[in-house]
């Protein structure tokens, strides 16, 4: 067993955990939003699923996919460099498509609400 | 035995790869069903067998993307240790993984579309679709 094993099966649950709780916030207070915009309950609740689903798919891909490009690992404390700068580029990232996310949100409803 | 690994790596990444693929397609079509509706303008039986022929087209792509891109060629003198096997069998997922939930997004763009033209006609021209 060596450092880089170990330090894969660190990382997949705790990227795993938070993709998926910060996924099902959106999901839960992002209803809302899309209410607003679209007036129909039942075509609001699928589409919500629909990019839940978009969101995991593309998020847990690239969370998966960065195991193939990470470097060797052959001390504790370089498994936890590395470990802890890459949670941090995904965190960011999925920062920086939040806040884009609520910005397009705002952009629409005010567009939407300039139109009536 | 330097092959065994790759086979442990095909009979991990094909279950995972066909699984993903018809829980994404259920639940794409499923929640789909509205749209198709919206888009026929209500004719039930046209709209859900339209979106039966789509959900097949869905499957037969996917999979056989998923086919596709299954060989994994990696050469050594040593063999193929663990740590490798995951980091190939990691990027073949999760580049499958991403690729799959692009082709949902675009799947759900077309649905916004037809809705979209659907409801633009339906303003346009009510009386002729009463008479017909």
């Amino acid at each position: 067993m060596n450092y880089n094993i170990i330090s894969y099966s660190i990382y997949i649950p705790i990227i795993f955990f938070i993709m998926i709780y910060v996924g099902w916030l959106f999901y839960k207070h992002g209803e809302l939003f899309l209410l607003n915009l679209f007036q129909d309950e039942t075509l609001v609740k699928s589409i919500n699923n629909l990019l839940l689903i978009g969101y995991y798919l593309v998020n847990l891909g690239y969370a998966i996919i960065t195991i193939a490009y990470w470097e060797v690992i052959n001390s504790i404390p370089e498994m936890l460099n590395t470990l802890s700068h890459h949670l941090g580029i995904i965190i960011i990232g999925l920062a920086v498509l939040h806040y884009n996310n609520v910005l397009c949100l705002t952009y629409l409803v005010k567009s939407k609400s300039l139109k009536q | 035995m330097e092959n065994s690994k790759i086979i442990i790596g095909y009979l991990i990444y094909l279950p995972v790869v066909i699984a993903l693929t018809i829980y994404v397609s259920k639940m794409l079509f499923k929640n789909g069903r509205l749209f198709m509706i919206d888009i026929f303008k209500g004719k039930e039986d046209i709209a859900l067998a339209t979106n039966k022929l789509f959900e097949i087209g869905f499957y037969l792509i996917n999979i056989g993307w998923a086919m596709l891109i299954l060989k994994i060629s990696y050469y050594s003198i040593n063999g193929m240790s663990y740590q490798t096997l995951i980091e190939i069998l990691s990027k073949k997922i999760g580049g499958f993984s991403i690729y799959l939930g692009v082709m949902l997004f675009i799947n759900l763009f077309f649905f916004f579309r037809g809705r979209r033209i659907s409801r633009q006609n339906k303003g346009n021209t009510p009386p002729q679709l009463q008479n017909s």
